[in-house]
Order: structure tokens, then C-alpha cells, then sequence
């Protein structure tokens, strides 16, 4: 390790995104466990206000600001941090560090670049040098040409083969790239194109539209150590966004020898660009013969890197932090639990993993919803099983498909636009391939329409026979067993054969059948890795057992999804954290793997099951916590788990129920915290829409101070104090007023619970994390005086602002102003008053 | 309809499963293989020959069997235990399904078995003795237990006559101990003109096919069962011509220049542990046959090189002669299956090669 | 056209067989030093001695020769060997010499290294490794280990980069 770096320079995620979820924040804090195992000093820039790494750095080196060529060449010129680590910061990170160099920044103040060199960031951000790269190293990419003629033309497919796309160059009016699979046709499309350009010139490509596609995940050292972190296959064939794809971990349909190609040439890559660090490569592997084509090179941490990590144990990210910094693969020290040689084995599993992507159209209803290359999917979840079905139920059954049935259908939909649909797929595509195969069609057939292997129908349409055979024996234990193995959770079985659940585990009581569950670690079975990760199967050997001390069950929130988002996992993280302060043992249960929540050093376990009541009855019952917190509103679960009187279930934040209301309209809040008598103003915020609406459910828009704070600021805490006497409100609680600038009067409105997003807000702005001040409150004692001490709502000096963000123009949906359920993200400012 | 089968062990453990393959009732030595991919080169490999291969990726069969990717005609593995097991033969290279080649070389399968708990029970109680059979009662068991696996592994497997490859590179001759056609692939692509010729032969008779290298092959069975022949035989060739050996073939180099080999507690077979090569520090992955080692201490430092060691079960895997250019791997570098990270080796086996030549000969 | 006749791993690959080779050839590393010339050979002689520490865990002497002034084709006034920048902090006398080089060609660098060195001291032996030898030699001189051998017109140049000074480690023909 090179020993003059103390003081690293941390690019964040910004704002959640399409694209862009939390997996670089969990990524970035196992990053910043290894810098501080390392005893580095961390700056951290990132406005994203539900970032959770913000909080696990002291306040004064944190700084809530845009990540930008401005923002960050002002900090590095206050800090004079000795490196700067872009690689948790997505493509935006590296753009910005390339202005830095570009601009003389980083030479300047001497500052070093973590994971890849100069040259190299160039190579990245620039399609023309990565390709001449990888051109260089003889790694095959996607031949396009510019031709002059219908003679090179022809010339030059000849030499690639269809098919090819034209496109005119300079085109004199709109035009259509065409897809050519045959000599007529490109005849054709040639004589479309040239009668449209100006300048007399076609652009030929190859196209790899229908091919399949893998990714690889690795992880390389300083002095060329290499490890193939997992292999993932596209369920989707190229020319649908690999994040809008079904994948599976590990390559389900590669044989050897294309596996092989594939892991070799990701570590030439590796190799010729000379990074520490992690690299995601994304290949197109044909289907007919062995050729392949590298169509994405990302040196950085991405989503399919988390999923990679996710899927083996390894913890790609913690190990990475070191690899940057120098560290050998050899030199790695992970924490004591895990096996000691996990480092430097090259990960193996013996499950499967599915991840199915959730998209925001039940939200965002005029966006277009036809998959192609542009990203559309706002999160997703993943299912683990031993057997590939058992995957895909646990993950179909986690997303958004409704969770009333198992395999849904599409039942009403005409034989033409089901075709249409097999064709050109839309997000429901899971539904149409169970549909047209309930149909008969032939999987052949199906294949050839849709470009998916054949492999994963057979494994749906062996789904949809265990499920004919199941429902057709109602609580016979044999189709529970079969079920069971097939990853039929008890909660859906009970809706298959429209009974409760306690029938079903009555029937697993009577017959032995207990559910095991199976670690997640990267050695398949020959090492102990205590990763403490699990899922659940039904077969011998149970590998999880309980805690010797108190602990508590904590419900991730599942996949993201447009509203809170990802604020829910920050929440869900802060819980964890303050009950492991409480002395708990603390159990995370989740689906999401983009999520902070399931970072291995923010919990003591973690599970990685459907949020079904199924499945939580099953964890509860060997780990017994003494609490179930369950964060963020789900008013169905919250239901369910309320019948089992047994069950100390915390809800948090309390249920909107509690809201009231005397009109849906406020532009003003004061935000207190109540603990039995005791009544904690926090602050005030002015509440803004961007449409004018000032309906409650637009506000997207949050000042604190209020802005009339200095003269009206403890006049309204005062009011919401009084009002608050003898409620039986208690928590944090939000009193709503709607003020008139024409008479200069705050009209009282209502109070409701603090939402899961400006609590967030407060504790980014306050300095008191108030999720930890709930959890307190609930399982054990707040120190009020002490609280009290650290709030004072009565002198600012700077106003803070958080600022909602949208999906609109990514999903090129036609609306501006958008909701509090349509919210991707927000970003967080500060700005000093004069 | 499925039948269900039984899977003993010699420690008196049971397993139901389902039957796939051939329902014949076999019994073998059990061993455990952690590759991802290659389910087909692996049950075709020799070195599993009167072996049940007990699989830890929890689904294999996903594509069909492949006409490239056979690493011997005729498989001798007495077993295949999984998971799950498909029997697709879809895609466009119309392979043949895993049930059906199962069934056409009469090994039995058995799926449905929690092989991550079989194997966690094989890591605590080491290698062990077990059958596939219908039925698991007390008859069962003691035949298990009354089996006597053959030590005669090699000459079951070894080709009987000599064979070739023609080509018109280096000549070179391939000892079959159980022969796997990675290497030989490997060889071809390097277009080597080789002879496999049957493990007990001469090495006069070697000689006389006038090589410019050897190839000791890699094979079934204990190292320490081989006629003394064979021993003879590395050691009068090593001395005169470039010498590559892989698996079986490098363990009996290693007991040919004096070094002790003992069993492994539990066999390693997988492509996970990282491989170091000493003299540049690297780090490697390939596949690895792995049922005996070398003991450390019986490694005579004045006639070998240690050239590469396992980290993590610190076993030796590569050897090298100080006197001659004769090297030896305990893995297999030509990847079928598992990576290819030291496929070089046998451009190193090519140049080594043509430097005797030019030495010998002036060219 | 510029084509790549070793990458890094080949180019790693062919010293490690190199290292075997001078252990085998000496019988051991006994007496052993390594003299490589100037620029390139010097790296791929730190590099060998590198090797021989991991294998036998001994530190072999690596000194530098730097024959462009004893080059009998390439003209010099004044000739003052003095100024030669030769660093070979060793004695030499009686020691079994490898002579490191990049290329090996007309075998004119060769001579003058020989030379030089023979004017130092008296070694045992001199031996010679050169990671490629291109062929078309003018002096009876030759290789007793090599990386691999290229036959190369005399219109073509070798191209050898190693990473310490032209950050990456390759050898091209260029045309």
C-alpha cells in the first residue's frame, strides 16, 4: 500500500435514478469500512439526502453538494485530500474525475487517482479509445463502417456477415436505421439511405440484436492477481437494457468452453487496463457458433456488480476498497467470521440466483413501456433456490406481478397482440411467455419469436405443470412437498388453495417438513464462510441456527420502487444500526439487492427471502426475535403480522392511519419529536409543489427553515406544542398549516406521522438521527434532556433544501410535476443566509 | 414416473433421490467436483474412472452434450449425484441430452439429493466408499461394505495399443495413464504430431519413436499402485527429452525423482483454489483432479524445483527438474473444463522443444 | 502494421523458462551473476535475478554494461572508455557470467559486451540470454537461452517495451 494516502477523496452516488439506485451507497460503505480498517481519513461529497454513508462519516467532512467538475475541484483545493476514489460514483464519477485531470486539477494538488490510471478513465469515457483498446488486445467488437458506396458496402458485409443495420450519415430529413438480414434487403435500405443524406455517406454496423447476453464480474490486483467473481446471464437478449432484464447467477446455458472465453478475455481487459479494483464487462455471445463481441466495459462498481456479490458472498466492494488502495489479493484480512481464504477462492456456487427487474409504469402510466435499449426499470428483487425454478418463484413472487396468484396470466389477451407482444416484449413479458406457452405454442417456436433460450421454458413450463399438479391436490402433503421443493411458500400455497396459512403449517407440523436454510458463500460447501447470509429450501441439512442473545427480525422493504425508494432502506438501515447500539442481535430479512440494508456489516444475519407472512413465520420460528420492526407502510403485512398476537411487531414510521386532516392543502410544517409528556420541537419547513396544486401529495419540495421562520418561527411551535398537549400522539409528528401570504395568517391543517423521506431530511439537517431516536423510543429509553440539548429551532444559519426528483424525462413520459409516489430520489442543498 | 434410488455410504449414511441415467446398481469411490460449468468434460473425464461424481452446482444437463467437449470415448465414472438434473438437447448444435448419454454408457444418476449437506458430511468424514442402489437396506450395505474397488485403474483405462495424431509440428508422445483430450486438443492446436502410447511401454520403445517431447498423461486411481516400470520409465526419459506431465503423470514424476505421495483426506476436485506460481508470485485457477499429495519433506531439493503450490490447502502443484527440462502440474491447464489462465504452459512445452532441437542440431 | 509477437504474460513467461534454463544449464545458481546491457537487458536481468530469489531465495549480483561506445559500426571520436557508464559493482573474476539482452541480431552489441567485460576481469564463463533472437547474425554468436526466436527480415525492427520504462511489457515487429 502506498503509505503517504491518509485523506481520501469519496465520490458518492447522487441522487437515485433510473439507473441508479442505492447499490453504489452500500457499495461506498463497504468501501468506507475498508478505509477506516485501513485508518484513512474520508471526504465524502454526495447531495443525495437518503445516502446512508453520509451518516457514518463525522458531519464536518461531508459535504451535501452536487458532484460536479465545480463542486468537487473547489473541495479538493479546501481538503487537499491525497487521492481521490471515483469508482463508487458510477459513470458520472469518472466523468468528473476525467475534468479534474483534463484540467490540471488533480496534478495541481497532487492527488492520485484510486482503481485506474489517468489514461485509462480516458479510455472509458470515450467509445473510440475503449474500442481501439480492445482492438488492440484482439478482443472482438461490433464492426461498424462508413462507406461511400454500394460496392464497399457489400463489400464489407461480405467480410461480417448479416445481419447488418444502415443508417445514412447526415441525414436531410428523419430517418429510420434499417435491419438487414439478406442482400435484397440491404439493397434496399441502401438505396433508402443514400437518397437521404447529405453528405452521400451510409454507416454500416453489425447487428447483435438477438444475441445472448453475459456479464462478468471481476476483481483484479495491483500486480495483476485476478479473481472471476460470478458470471450472470441475460435471460433477455441483447437489444433489451441489461437492467431491464431477468438474469441469472451463475451462466445457466454457457457450456465450458464459452465460459472459459468469456473469463479469459475479462481479464485481458482487466489486464490492458491496468485497474485495481472491479471491473464489469457485458459480452454478446452467439447462439449458433462461438463467437462473442464485448459491448460494455465498466471499471467500476455497478448494479450487476452488487447482484454478482449478492449472488456468491464475496463482498466485491470491502475487498475492492483494499485492491485500490494496493493491497494485494493475497494481503487481504477479512473480518474474523469469515472463512480466511474467502479472498482469494475463486467464488462457486451451488445455488441459483434470479433477479427480476420492477418497473415504475403502474406509477408513471404515459411512459412507453416497450423494453428496448433504454433503461425503464427502477429496481428489482432477487429470489435464491437450489433448484433454478425454486429461484424464479421466490423472485417472481417478490416483484410486482400480483401477489394474489403464483403463475399469472394474461388470459384475455387476443392471439395478435400476444404474438405482438412475444415480439417486441414490455415489462408483463414473464406473464406473456407463461401465456403463450399455457397456449401450446411450441418452446421451438417461442425461442425463435422471442430469442430466449429454450431452456428457461422448460423450466416455466415445469413451473406451470407442479403448479396444475398442486392445485389439483389441495392440502395433500405430497403437492406441499412437491410445492415445497419447487419454491411454493406456504403463504402461496394457502392462496393456491384458498385457505390460511395456519393450514398449511399444520400440514407441515403433521409431516416433518421443515424448512432449511442454505448459506450464501462463495466455496459451495467445502469451507465454513459464515457470510451469515441464507435462504431457504426444503431438504436436509438446516445450516442456520438462533442466537444465544436477544436479537430482532428487521423486514426490508424489497425491491425499490418510485415514492419513498430508496429512503425506505435508509430508514431500514438506521433501525438496524441503533438496535446492534441496543445490544440486539440483529437479523435482516430482504429482497432488494441494490439494498444498504443487506450490506454483511450492518446486521448480524441476513436472509434473503419473499416478504411474504410465510416466510417471516418461518424465520421468526428459529430466531425467535424478540422484536419485529417492520419500516416503511405496508398496511397488508402490517395486517397479516398483527394477528399473531405472539409477535411484538414494530411499525415504523406509525401508520399514516393516524393522519388528520381538516383540508388536503399545507405549505408549512412544524416537526416535533413526543416522548410520553415530553414534547421536542425540531424545527420548521416550508412545503413546496412544483405545479402550484399545493395538494399534500404534490409537495416535493422542502425548506428548513420555514421562510417565515424568524418572524413567525416559535409563534407556529409554540401552537403546535399546545396542540399537541394531551393528543395521544407520540414519535415524530408532523403539524401541517397553510399560510396565506395576502392576509399573513397560517391556517391549522392536521397532523400526521413524519414520512419515511423527510426523516431522512431532518436527521441530515439536524444532526440528530431521529429513525435511531424512534427505535430508542421503542424498545428502550430516550434521554430527552439530552435530545434537547442537541435541538435548537431557533437560529439558523444556512437554509436546507430537498429537492424531489422525477423519472419523467428518462422514461420520456409526457408530465412534469409529479407526486410524492412518483419520486425516484431527491437532492439535498445548503445554502448560507445572508 | 421416477423411481426412487438410494445413495449409501460406506459410514452406513442414506440418501433417497430420484433415478435418472441408466438404473444399473454401481459402486465407486464418492468424490465431490465444485466446477460451474463443464458437467460434460468432467463425467467424461478418465480420472473419475470407478468414481460417483457427486456435483456441488446445484443444476447440470442445462445444455445438452456437445461433440467438442468430450475428454474420452468411452466414460468410466460409476455414478453422477446432483441436485437437480435437465435433460435438454435444444438448442442449435442438437446435442445429446445428459440422460440419454447416461443411459447409452450405463452410469446411473440420482438427483434430488441435498448434495450441499452430502457435502458437508464428506468434508467431516473424508473419502469414503458408496453405491447408487434401489433399495437402501442391510444387504445393501454390506455388499457396500464387501466391495473391493480395483487398484488396477490405469490399465483399465490406458489405451491398449499405441495410436496417432498426425500432424506436422513437434513430435511428440502421449503416456496414456487415463488420458483426457484437453491436453490433446491442446497439442493439436499446437499442431503437434503425436503418438499415445499405452502407460506401461518402454522407454527404449519411446525413444525409438525419436521424440522431441513426452507428455505423461493424467489418470485415475492411487500413484503409489503403478508398476515400478512405469517409474523406470520417467527416469530414463526425462534425462533426454523435454518432459510435460499433468494430474496422475506428475504425482508418478514426483515418485520417480524420490518424493513420497499420501492421500488426501477428502478429494479435491474444483477450480476454485488459487494456484501460485513461486517463481513470479502469481496467482492462477485451473482444474484440479487432486486425491493424493506430495509430502513436503520427501521433496529432494538438489533434483526438484517446487514451482507451484495450492493456498489453500497449501498441497505442491507443479515440479520441475533442476537438471533437465521435465515439468510437472498437479492441475490441468488446458481448461476443459475450468479456466484457461496457464494455457501457456504448453507454448512453454512447444519453445522448450525447439531450444533442444536448435541445440541439438544447430537449428 | 505493428503486430505483437509477445504480450505480458508470453513476454513473463519466456524469462521464468529463461530462469529455469540458466539454473539447469549452471547446475545450480553457485558463482552466478547476471550482467545485462543497456537499457532494456538490465531490466530483463533484474527481472531474472527477481526469479531466482523467489526460487532459490538467493540475491544474484545484476550489474550493468553499457556498450554503445564499443559498438565496432558505430563511429566515436576520442574514443575514452573511461566515460563508459558501466555499473558493475562486482567482481567478476572467476564467476560464471549471464549476459542479459533484449535482442539478439547482428550479434555486434554481443561482441563489444564481451569485450568489455573480458577488460574488467576474467570471469569462468560467459553465458547469453536474449529474450528474442531475430536471426540474421554477422558475427559467429550464439544464444545459450532465449525467449523465442523470430525470423525477421532486415527491413523489419523488434520493438521490445518492458514496463519500467515504457509502461507496458511487450515485444512487436513493426513493418
Amino acid at each position: 500500500m502506498d503509505s503517504n494516502i491518509n485523506k481520501v477523496l469519496l465520490l458518492g452516488s447522487g441522487p437515485t435514478q433510473l439507473g441508479i439506485e442505492n447499490e453504489l451507497d452500500a457499495s461506498a460503505f463497504e468501501k468506507l469500512m475498508a478505509l477506516k480498517k485501513m485508518g484513512i481519513k474520508v471526504i465524502f461529497i454526495n447531495d443525495n439526502p437518503f445516502s446512508v454513508v453520509s451518516e457514518e462519516i463525522q458531519p464536518a467532512n461531508v459535504y451535501y453538494q452536487e458532484i460536479n467538475f465545480e463542486n468537487v475541484k473547489r473541495l479538493i483545493e479546501k481538503e487537499k485530500p491525497n487521492a481521490i476514489l471515483p469508482t463508487v460514483s458510477g459513470l458520472n464519477g469518472l466523468q468528473v474525475t476525467w475534468q479534474l485531470i483534463d484540467s490540471g486539477v488533480l496534478e495541481r494538488n497532487h492527488v492520485q487517482i484510486l482503481g485506474i490510471s489517468k489514461d485509462n478513465i480516458a479510455k472509458i469515457i470515450n467509445d473510440n479509445n475503449l474500442n481501439d483498446l480492445l482492438s488492440e488486445i484482439n478482443e472482438p467488437i461490433i464492426s461498424s463502417k462508413i462507406v461511400n458506396d454500394y460496392e464497399e458496402a457489400f463489400d464489407f458485409v461480405r467480410g461480417i456477415g448479416f445481419p447488418v443495420i444502415v443508417k445514412p450519415i447526415s441525414p436531410n430529413r428523419d430517418t429510420s436505421r434499417k435491419l438487414c438480414s439478406n442482400g435484397e434487403e440491404l439493397q434496399a435500405a441502401l438505396e433508402y439511405s443514400f437518397s437521404r443524406t447529405y453528405v452521400n455517406q451510409c454507416l454500416i454496423e453489425q447487428s447483435i440484436v438477438g444475441l445472448k447476453e453475459i456479464e462478468m464480474v471481476g476483481v483484479r490486483d495491483v500486480v495483476g492477481n485476478k479473481i472471476l467473481v460470478s458470471g450472470l446471464e441475460d435471460m433477455d437478449p441483447i437489444g433489451i437494457h441489461s437492467a431491464d432484464s431477468i438474469i441469472f447467477a451463475p451462466t445457466q446455458t454457457l457450456v465450458s468452453q464459452e465460459y472459459q472465453r468469456l473469463r479469459s478475455a475479462t481479464f485481458k481487459i482487466m489486464d490492458a487496463l491496468n485497474l485495481n479494483g472491479t471491473c464489469h464487462v457485458q459480452f454478446a455471445q452467439s447462439r449458433t457458433d462461438d463467437k462473442y463481441y464485448v459491448t460494455k466495459v465498466s471499471p467500476f462498481f455497478t448494479r450487476n456488480t452488487m447482484l454478482a456479490s449478492k449472488a456468491t458472498g464475496y463482498p466485491i466492494s470491502y475487498i475492492s476498497g483494499f485492491l485500490e488502495l494496493g493491497i494485494l489479493l493475497t494481503e487481504i484480512k477479512l473480518p474474523e467470521r469469515f472463512g480466511n481464504s474467502l479472498a482469494i477462492m475463486e467464488p462457486t456456487l451451488d445455488h441459483t440466483v434470479v433477479k427480476i427487474p420492477l418497473w415504475p409504469f403502474e406509477d408513471v402510466p404515459d411512459a412507453d413501456r416497450h423494453l428496448n435499449t433504454t433503461i425503464k426499470s427502477v429496481g428489482s428483487v432477487i429470489g435464491i433456490g437450489r433448484s433454478v425454478e425454486e429461484a424464479i418463484i421466490k423472485a417472481m413472487h417478490s416483484s410486482q406481478y400480483s401477489p394474489r396468484d403464483i403463475l399469472p396470466t394474461a388470459q384475455k389477451m387476443d392471439e395478435d397482440s400476444l404474438i405482438r407482444q412475444l415480439i417486441h416484449p414490455l415489462e408483463n413479458r414473464m406473464l406473456i411467455l407463461i401465456e403463450a406457452l399455457r397456449r401450446g405454442f411450441s418452446i421451438d417456436e417461442l425461442s425463435e419469436l422471442t430469442k430466449i433460450d429454450q431452456f428457461y421454458f422448460y423450466k416455466i413450463n415445469q413451473l406451470l405443470k407442479i403448479q396444475e399438479y398442486v392445485k389439483n391436490h389441495p392440502l395433500c402433503s405430497e403437492a406441499v412437498k412437491i410445492g415445497h421443493k419447487y419454491g411454493f411458500g406456504d403463504g402461496m400455497l394457502a392462496e393456491l388453495w384458498n385457505t390460511d396459512i395456519m393450514s398449511i403449517r399444520k400440514i407441515n407440523q403433521d409431516n416433518g417438513f421443515r424448512v432449511t436454510y442454505k448459506e450464501v458463500e462463495p466455496s459451495a460447501g467445502e469451507f465454513i464462510e459464515k457470510t451469515n447470509i441464507f435462504y431457504s429450501s426444503y431438504e436436509l441439512e438446516n445450516e442456520s441456527s438462533p442466537f444465544n442473545s436477544k436479537s430482532a427480525l428487521v423486514i426490508g422493504r424489497g425491491g425499490n420502487q418510485l415514492g419513498p425508494n430508496t429512503a425506505s432502506d435508509y430508514y431500514t438501515t438506521q433501525v438496524l444500526i441503533e438496535l446492534h447500539k441496543l445490544g440486539f442481535k440483529t437479523i435482516i430479512m430482504n429482497t432488494n439487492p441494490n439494498a444498504v440494508s443487506l450490506v454483511p456489516h450492518l446486521s448480524n444475519k441476513q436472509y434473503i427471502e419473499p416478504i411474504q407472512l410465510g416466510n417471516i413465520l418461518n424465520i421468526v420460528e428459529i430466531e425467535k426475535p424478540e422484536y419485529v420492526f417492520l419500516p416503511g407502510n405496508r398496511h397488508y403485512l402490517t395486517k397479516q403480522l398483527r394477528k399473531f398476537k405472539n409477535l411484538k411487531v414494530i411499525i415504523l414510521p406509525p401508520d399514516q392511519e393516524k393522519t388528520s386532516f381538516n383540508k388536503n392543502k399545507a405549505n408549512t410544517a412544524v416537526d416535533l419529536f413526543i416522548d410520553g409528556n415530553n414534547i421536542l420541537p425540531i424545527t420548521t419547513t416550508t412545503l413546496d409543489t412544483a405545479n402550484n396544486k399545493n395538494s399534500l401529495k404534490y409537495i416535493t419540495n422542502y425548506y428548513q427553515p420555514m421562510k417565515q421562520h424568524t418572524k413567525y418561527g416559535n409563534y407556529l411551535i409554540d401552537k403546535s406544542i399546545s396542540m399537541l398537549k394531551n393528543s395521544d400522539y407520540q414519535g415524530l409528528i408532523q403539524v401541517l398549516f397553510d399560510y396565506d401570504s395576502l392576509t399573513d395568517q397560517f391556517e391549522f391543517i392536521g397532523f400526521r406521522p413524519i414520512r419515511i423521506t423527510e426523516t431522512a431530511f431532518l436527521s441530515k439537517i439536524t444532526g440528530v438521527n431521529w429513525v435511531r431516536v424512534l427505535v430508542k423510543k421503542n424498545v428502550g429509553n430516550v434521554d430527552f434532556n439530552r435530545l434537547e440539548k442537541m435541538v435548537k429551532p431557533d437560529h439558523y444559519l444556512r437554509v436546507a433544501n430537498m429537492i424531489s426528483q422525477f423519472p419523467f424525462n428518462q422514461l420520456r413520459a409526457n408530465q412534469h410535476a409529479g407526486s410524492t409516489q412518483q419520486e425516484v430520489g431527491a437532492r439535498l442543498e445548503f445554502k448560507n443566509i445572508n | 414416473m421416477t423411481t426412487t434410488r438410494y445413495l449409501i455410504l460406506e459410514d452406513g449414511t442414506s440418501y433417497e433421490g430420484k433415478a435418472f441415467g441408466s438404473l444399473a446398481t454401481t459402486s465407486g469411490e464418492i468424490v465431490v467436483n465444485s466446477t460451474m460449468n463443464g458437467y460434460q468434460e468432467i463425467i467424461t473425464n478418465q480420472v473419475y474412472h470407478n468414481q460417483i461424481i457427486v456435483f456441488t452446482q446445484s443444476s447440470i444437463g442445462n445444455t445438452g452434450l456437445d461433440q467438442n467437449s468430450y475428454e474420452s470415448v468411452q466414460p468410466t465414472a460409476k455414478g453422477v449425484v446432483v441436485r437437480e438434473y435437465e435433460n435438454l438437447a435444444t438448442d442449435h448444435f442438437k446435442r445429446i441430452s445428459l440422460d440419454k448419454y447416461l443411459k447409452q454408457h450405463n452410469i446411473p444418476g440420482i438427483y434430488d439429493i441435498d448434495t450441499r449437506q452430502l457435502r458437508h458430511h464428506l468434508q467431516k468424514v473424508g473419502n469414503m466408499k458408496a453405491s447408487i442402489v434401489d433399495v437402501d437396506d442391510e444387504h445393501a450395505f454390506d455388499q457396500l461394505t464387501a466391495t473391493v474397488l480395483t487398484n488396477q485403474q490405469v490399465a483399465q483405462v490406458s489405451t491398449p495399443k499405441p495410436y496417432a495424431n498426425p500432424n506436422d509440428g513437434d513430435n511428440v508422445v502421449v503416456i496414456d495413464f487415463g488420458l483426457k483430450f484437453g491436453v490433446l486438443r491442446e497439442l493439436s492446436k499446437r499442431k503437434c504430431n503425436v503418438t499415445v502410447v499405452p502407460y506401461d511401454t518402454s522407454s527404449e520403445r519411446i525413444l525409438d519413436l525419436d521424440p522431441d517431447g513426452i507428455v505423461l498423461s493424467t489418470g485415475p486411481g492411487n500413484p503409489n499402485d503403478i508398476k515400478p516400470g512405469v517409474l523406470e520409465m520417467i527416469r530414463n526419459v526425462q534425462s533426454e527429452v523435454p518432459l510435460i506431465a499433468f494430474g496422475l503423470g506428475h504425482e508418478l514424476f514426483a515418485i520417480a525423482n524420490g518424493a513420497k505421495l499420501n492421500p488426501l483426506f477428502i478429494e479435491h476436485h474444483g477450480s476454485n483454489h488459487p494456484i501460485r506460481e513461486i517463481i513470479t508470485n502469481e496467482l492462477l485457477f485451473a482444474d484440479q483432479e487432486q486425491g493424493y499429495q506430495i509430502d513436503f519433506k520427501s521433496v529432494d531439493h538438489s533434483k526438484l524445483f517446487i514451482t507451484y503450490l495450492d493456498l489453500i490447502n497449501g498441497s505442491i502443484q507443479g515440479l520441475r527438474h533442476r537438471d533437465y527440462p521435465a515439468v510437472s502440474f498437479q492441475f490441468s491447464p488446458d481448461g476443459s473444463p475450468g479456466p484457461k489462465d496457464r494455457d501457456d504452459i504448453f507454448d512453454d512445452f512447444i519453445e522448450t522443444m525447439a531450444t533442444r532441437r536448435r541445440q541439438a542440431y544447430g537449428f | 502494421m505493428d503486430k505483437t509477437i509477445l504480450d505480458q504474460m508470453a513476454m513473463q513467461r519466456a524469462l521464468t523458462r529463461i530462469t529455469y534454463e540458466i539454473v539447469e544449464k549452471n547446475k545450480g545458481v553457485d558463482n552466478l551473476v547476471l550482467v545485462g546491457i543497456k537499457t532494456r537487458g538490465v531490466f530483463l536481468a533484474k527481472r531474472i535475478a527477481n526469479r531466482l530469489k523467489q526460487l532459490e531465495n538467493i540475491d544474484i549480483p545484476v550489474g550493468e554494461l553499457d556498450v554503445t561506445n564499443y559498438r565496432d559500426d558505430i563511429s566515436h571520436e576520442g574514443s575514452n572508455r573511461d566515460k563508459f557508464n558501466n555499473d558493475i559493482s562486482f567482481s567478476i573474476e572467476g564467476k560464471r557470467v549471464i549476459l542479459v539482452d533484449d535482442v539478439l541480431y547482428t550479434g555486434r552489441t554481443v561482441r563489444s559486451a564481451l569485450s568489455a567485460l573480458m577488460e574488467i576481469q576474467r570471469p569462468k564463463s560467459i553465458n547469453l540470454a536474449v529474450l528474442i533472437d531475430r536471426g540474421n547474425r554477422e558475427l559467429p554468436i550464439r544464444a545459450d537461452f532465449v525467449g523465442k526466436n523470430i525470423p525477421t527480415s532486415k527491413h523489419e525492427r523488434i520493438k521490445v517495451s518492458v514496463s519500467e520504462i515504457d509502461n507496458k511489457d511487450t515485444v512487436e515487429l513493426i513493418k
